[in-house]
């Protein structure tokens, strides 16, 4: 074994967080870089495996999973539900919410006081935001984002945060759940 | 109307009023440009002159740059937004007519009049092609990236599309034009400048070609990506509304993919308590860690509540006798008295006083617990208003 990051990798993938290619932090750019190294790969994968850990590539990411996690159903569908309710937010501040997407907070709240439909959905992330102006509920709710390392702070001047790659695993999350071509018909436009 | 009278005024005049024209020209894109803020820059009258001139136009409050002069400045900068594939086209005319009359005329002077209107206009082909496909290409990522409606952004793509296959299609004009439509002239036409012209462009138009291969490429790409985008967006909205209506669970496959899925997010965020060493506790870093968790613990301590102390009267031991009578003693008494039972737990001295009915109890509780060892006659006896059983006790 010598891959002298090793350590440092296990430390954030364990805690369910990312490693994405475009982070804002120079330091997990190079994780990134050292996970993506074939040979790196291959082998942090045989030493994972060996702790109960399965390291997965995703697009442009990395992240562990497990052949069997503590984690009842019920759990599951909680941080399931959290996330569509935050996937249908973020859309809905911009369609093109993604990977690379910059903002900032202060404009996020903005648009709130400008759009009812907006306003609404940001009433239904109470649970997550908690109470208080616009302000302080979207900067709980990018702190929540932050802190499963799908976005980051990229310009700590103009508070900037960037969207990574990692992000594209709660699109995929979305986009696996199969809507029955009928069933679609039903849902009104 | 009044023009220019020669390039020296119209060059003059544009130089007097090059701040203003400047000006209006950055922000002709971002808002309309009023009367009363050019009034600023420059005097009234001059304003009034470059509107005689038409330079200027004026638009009810609104104050603009005349189309020639937007056109003629853009063109020059080289910052159009419009991509004309017009102007090739009519190159393309200009040069099929000039090389008509170039076959047509005898006197030589007025052939090379007509070579150099081709040789010109060939060169311009060449450049324009060039220019619109870098015009097109910057034009494509700038809606990409910045047009917020979708539906006027596919829209605006798909016509880009159309402008490529323009300029693809006179790509191929100009080619054929140079190389089987007008073969006479080029061979006719020993021009050693126009041979390299012609060779010049067929490099640009070739590069062109491939260029727009690269724009076709790019805007399927974008096109798919806003596709994938609108598509998600359809998506969560769609499965939002599931939701909402908790039929996501019961409706489609949610659950089937939540437990297949084992990725370590969705695990309660795990720690790993180590113990410490036993040799780490004892340097000299570790004892103030030990200070600090130990006045944690004091101070836990502290907060605990005590209770009152116990009054004494809770402690005092109460007794309360009660007597039993032993059967077995009154048994044993009576096996040595001889006397018959009745009598005997009659006058028997119990521990405590007992009552008539009592005694009569344990005269029958006796009989049936000791019935063995008695000997009960068949002989009855009759005292008090009561008869009983004559009982001895067994001789062995």
């Amino acid at each position: 074994m010598n891959i002298p990051q090793t350590g440092e990798i296990f430390e954030i993938l364990s805690k369910g967080q990312f490693i994405s290619s475009n982070s804002a932090d120079h330091n997990l750019r190079k994780l990134y870089d050292i996970i993506n190294d074939e040979n790196n790969f291959d082998e942090l994968c045989d030493y994972f495996q060996a702790i109960n850990f399965i390291l997965e590539r995703g697009d442009e990411y990395f992240f562990f999973s497990k052949s069997e996690i503590k984690a009842e159903l019920d759990r599951k569908i909680e941080i399931a539900y959290k996330w569509i309710d935050i996937l249908d937010f973020l859309k809905a501040y911009d369609n093109s919410f993604g990977s690379n997407f910059r903002f900032d907070y202060s404009h996020m709240a903005g648009q709130i006081g400008r759009d009812v439909n907006l306003k609404d959905k940001l009433e239904g992330l109470r649970k997550y935001t908690g109470e208080g102006s616009y302000l302080e509920r979207i900067k709980n709710l990018v702190g929540l984002l932050v802190k499963e390392g799908l976005v980051e702070l990229e310009n700590e001047i103009t508070n900037q945060y960037k969207v990574v790659a990692s992000f594209g695993y709660m699109e995929r999350l979305v986009n696996s759940i199969n809507i029955p071509n009928e069933l679609q018909n039903e849902i009104p436009q | 109307m009044l023009t220019f009278n020669s390039i020296k005024e119209l060059i003059k005049s544009l130089d007097w009023s090059k701040d203003l024209l400047s000006e209006m020209f950055e922000k002709r894109n971002s808002f309309s440009y009023k009367y009363e803020m050019a009034l600023e820059i420059l005097e009234e009258d001059r304003i009034e002159k470059l509107i005689e001139k038409e330079v200027l136009r004026r638009n009810g409050a609104f104050l603009e740059i005349d189309e020639k002069y937007l056109q003629f400045f853009e063109l020059v900068l080289e910052v159009n937004e419009q991509v004309s594939t017009a102007f090739i086209h009519e190159n393309i005319q200009h040069v099929k007519e000039s090389i008509n009359y170039y076959l047509k005329e005898n006197g030589s002077d007025k052939q090379y009049s007509y070579l150099k209107v081709i040789k010109s206009s060939l060169q311009k082909i060449g450049r324009i092609t060039h220019r619109s496909i870098i015009d097109l290409n910057r034009n494509i990522e700038n809606t990409f990236k910045t047009e917020p409606t979708y539906k006027v952004k596919i829209a605006k793509l798909e016509n880009f599309d159309i402008k490529r296959k323009d300029i693809e299609f006179l790509i191929q004009q100009t080619e054929k034009l140079v190389t089987e439509e007008e073969l006479t002239f080029f061979k006719a036409a020993l021009d050693e400048e126009l041979k390299r012209i012609t060779n010049s462009l067929r490099i640009k138009l070739n590069e062109g070609r491939h260029n727009l291969i690269e724009t076709q490429k790019q805007i399927i790409n974008y096109l798919n990506q806003i596709k994938q985008q609108s598509e998600f967006i359809e998506k969560i909205r769609q499965i939002k509304y599931l939701r909402d209506q908790f039929e996501l669970k019961s409706k489609t496959n949610f659950l089937e993919v939540l437990s297949n899925n084992n990725s370590v997010i969705f695990e309660p965020k795990s720690s790993y308590p180590l113990k410490l060493s036993i040799d780490y506790l004892q340097t000299d870093e570790a004892y103030q860690s030990i200070l600090k968790i130990s006045k944690k613990f004091t101070n836990g301590h502290k907060n605990i509540a005590l209770a009152e102390a116990i009054e004494d009267f809770y402690l005092v031991t109460e007794t309360e006798e009660e007597i039993f009578i032993n059967l077995e003693e009154v048994k044993n008494g009576f096996m040595a008295s001889g006397n018959n039972l009745y009598d005997f737990v009659q006058s028997y001295r119990f521990p405590k006083d007992v009552s008539f009915e009592e005694r009569l109890t344990f005269f029958c509780q006796m009989i049936s617990q000791y019935e063995n060892e008695f000997n009960i006659a068949d002989t009855y006896n009759k005292k008090n208003e009561i008869e009983f059983v004559m009982v001895y006790p067994k001789n062995n």
